[in-house]
């Protein structure tokens, strides 16, 4: 039976709206339901999560203290002033940007291999992706064995080439570009995966234009592939970057954060910080600084690449 | 072009991935080798009175201590222990957000530098009544000055902890290249000065035609034989060789950090010489020092008392112990205590009544505790070790008695090791000189020791 509204032609508002949905209304409604778990769960133990540590980050908290007193702003001037604070955003910049570049490269190459008809596609996708699978303590422990000095499998076969070994984990200059290494074997296959949705949604018929304009396969990658994958490019370095500069298992289980701090990374600093010392309140600044270092990053990945992108 | 790179590239990876995987699969073999894992939690015993005891000893000396538990649940059936054992660290952040939760266990076991954080939060039961001196079981004369001043903070008596074991630094050493360089494998031959050490390690360390490092032929870029590493917990061979040149850890009033002073640069300086001016050690990042030992490329390990058992798994290495090095003129080696403590908020008489049965009974037949290669914390276990099983804990424990030393008494100990660690791995390898590393542990360290005090 049709509401007085729909009788009327007019759209109902409101209450009234919610009382008597329309289709539109009713698929939101019920997204909403599903998306309810969530949602629930989201707020709970994030979002409040979140608020709470943004009022511990201006407490003098050790976790056994039983009343820890309000510094204000003091956990964020101790924290702008301690220089190994910086040294470990700085490591971690340069991991995040060598493994972002690293996983999007090299995931785009693995993608563009393995979504040719080729017998064994298949399986050569889910072999790539396996690494991906893999825990943080099994990783962590193959590329122990790997990049060890004195036993490691790299420097044996470098050792055929005459290359005496190379102590990877205990150069400064080695152990970010090792862990590097490590990570993009690691985490190359999410990459693939956005990469092969992202190439099977260009159309076909643009290549075989391409083909018949006389277009190599460089330049049909360069101006076809390419441009086509920007929204996908952006969504693998957003959350890239945000995955990335978050690396804490691989410099804890690899290297140690060493040689000396040389391998420290922001949150290491923070586990150091929070959960050896445990200064929960400084704990919560390290956080909520790297929070906002992470949304400004991200908002200047949009601002850059967003601009160009063709949808 | 591009196809052909990309296939390459796919190539390549490949076979690096397969390479991979073939590790993956060999870490899970091993991982389910032989020896079944300690099944954490461990219920020993099925009485009716249940008491939680966590700890951190996940090696063999938790083999040990299972062991123990189950003599002990036979002679007292009406208790039931649920053991949980978790890695040092995590154990560490456990208990403080258990404490934090109320959720702790009934009894734990912790380290006695711990004594100072724990007991300064309220958060540990007094135990002197334990002590004969305060009506209880325990002899106070049956333990060693240097352990019962582990269990003590504060101005008061209280005492917090019952000691397990002494463990700490000593050395490993290969007989066989010892004999091979025609050194005396006897400890009572060790040497009892820096210069010595160094030329004993000298004579141990070779390149790979054979020369060492007191041959002008030497090669100190294609060492195949290191006479000595400082890799191992590098602050607990710097704390044991401070002190060995009259330095200390911190001033008398345990206010002013003073791992800076000359003696800590000497000792300091003397390690990193070791390195990179001797060259019969390796730089102590990237190299795996039991590893090394059990392929023996190393002469000299420094490591500690539980590394009993795994000398004794190492059938092709003849090893055996030595007190640690001597570099300054007293002679000082750092060790730690395994101790027990109880929460100051369990207050169930019946559970209570089990934990003091279940201590009393370990600490009355501590001489097993031994074969865990610990120490066994009272005089009276340590006399009545047998020489023949247990040469490696009857000659460090004499050692650990006479001059030990052990981590500062702060509330923040744990942090303070951490800026020295780190400022201590700096200096070994070759990114800071011994001075400008120690005054900016020193820095970070007296921050750190500040703050507790606010």
């Amino acid at each position: 039976m049709a509401s007085i509204a729909q009788k009327r032609g007019t759209k109902p508002t409101g209450f009234r709206r919610l009382l008597s949905p329309d289709l539109k209304t009713r698929e939101v409604i019920a997204a909403y339901i599903f998306l309810s778990p969530f949602l629930i769960f989201f707020t709970i133990f994030f979002i409040r999560a979140t608020i709470a540590s943004v009022g511990y980050s201006f407490l003098d908290w050790r976790l056994l203290r039983p009343s820890p007193p309000y510094i204000g702003l003091e956990n964020y001037a101790e924290l702008f002033n301690d220089h190994i604070w910086w040294d470990s955003v700085w490591h971690t910049f340069y991991f995040a940007i060598m493994t972002v570049l690293g996983t999007t490269i090299v995931g785009l190459a693995a993608a563009l291999a393995v979504t040719r008809p080729v017998r064994g596609a298949g399986f050569m996708r889910v072999f790539l992706y396996i690494p991906q699978i893999l825990s943080a303590g099994a990783m962590g422990l193959i590329w122990n064995w790997l990049l060890s000095g004195q036993f490691g499998v790299i420097n044996y076969v470098l050792s055929f080439v005459g290359i005496r070994p190379v102590n990877w984990l205990g150069d400064p200059n080695l152990v970010i570009p090792a862990l590097s290494l490590a990570t993009i074997w690691w985490t190359f296959g999410f990459p693939m995966l956005i990469f092969i949705a992202g190439l099977q949604g260009i159309p076909g018929h643009l290549y075989e234009a391409a083909k018949i304009d006389g277009a190599n396969g460089w330049q049909a990658f360069r101006y076809i592939t390419l441009p086509l994958l920007r929204p996908t490019i952006l969504f693998i370095m957003v959350t890239g970057v945000i995955a990335h500069f978050q690396v804490f298992g691989q410099p804890y289980l690899i290297s140690g954060g060493g040689p000396g701090r040389s391998s420290w990374t922001a949150v290491i600093y923070l586990y150091n910080q929070a959960w050896v010392a445990f200064r929960m309140g400084y704990g919560a600044a390290v956080a909520m600084t790297i929070a906002i270092i992470m949304a400004v990053i991200t908002a200047f990945q949009f601002l850059v690449i967003s601009r160009r992108v063709e949808y | 072009m591009f196809k052909r790179s990309s296939i390459a590239l796919t190539a390549i990876l490949v076979v690096v991935l397969m390479v991979m995987m073939s590790f993956a699969l060999t870490v899970q073999a091993q991982d389910g080798g032989d020896t079944p894992p300690t099944e954490t939690p461990s219920v020993v015993g099925a009485g009716g009175t249940q008491i939680t005891f966590w700890n951190g000893l996940t090696g063999s000396d938790g083999v040990t201590l299972i062991e123990m538990l189950n003599g002990f649940a036979e002679d007292n059936p009406d208790i039931q222990v649920i053991v949980e054992m978790i890695a040092w660290g995590p154990l560490y952040q456990k208990l403080q957000t258990a404490f934090v939760a109320g959720t702790y266990p009934d009894v734990f076991m912790l380290h006695a530098s711990e004594v100072p954080q724990y007991a300064s939060y309220g958060v540990l039961r007094d135990l002197t009544d334990q002590y004969t001196s305060g009506g209880g079981w325990l002899p106070n004369d049956d333990i060693s000055a240097i352990t019962m001043s582990g269990m003590m903070w504060g101005d008061g008596p209280e005492i917090w902890g019952i000691p397990l074991d002494n463990h700490g630094r000593g050395l490993w050493i290969n007989e066989d290249m010892f004999e091979a360089a025609g050194i005396s494998t006897d400890p009572d031959s060790a040497p009892t000065t820096y210069e010595g050490w160094v030329e004993l390690f000298q004579k141990l360390t070779l390149d790979a035609n054979g020369n060492n490092a007191l041959s002008p032929d030497f090669d100190p870029e294609n060492v195949v034989q290191w006479g000595y590493t400082v890799g191992e917990w590098p602050n607990v061979n710097f704390i044991g060789a401070l002190y060995q040149h009259g330095g200390s850890f911190l001033s008398d009033d345990g206010l002013t950090v003073t791992v800076n002073s000359e003696a800590g640069i000497t000792a300091l300086q003397q390690t990193v010489d070791l390195v990179y001016k001797y060259h019969v050690s390796p730089p102590s990042a990237g190299f795996d020092t039991w590893q090394a030992f059990g392929a023996g490329t190393v002469a000299v390990l420094p490591t500690g008392t539980w590394y009993r058992n795994q000398s004794l798994l190492q059938t092709d290495i003849h090893s055996r112990a030595w007190r640690n090095v001597q570099w300054g003129p007293h002679p000082a080696t750092w060790i730690g205590i395994h101790t027990w403590m109880v929460p100051a908020g369990l207050e169930d008489p019946e559970k209570l009544d089990a934990i003091f049965r279940m201590i009393e009974w370990v600490s009355n037949n501590q001489v097993l505790w031994a074969a865990s290669g610990q120490v066994p914390a009272r005089l009276s276990a340590q006399a009545a070790l047998d020489p023949e099983n247990y040469p490696s804990n009857i000659l460090l424990g004499q050692s650990f008695s006479e001059y030990g030393v052990q981590d500062p008494k702060t509330t923040v100990t744990q942090e303070i090791l951490g800026y020295l660690d780190a400022e201590l791995q700096n200096a070994l390898n070759g990114l800071k000189d011994p001075e400008t590393a120690l005054n900016d542990a020193a820095e970070l360290m007296q921050e750190a020791l500040d703050r507790s005090q606010m």
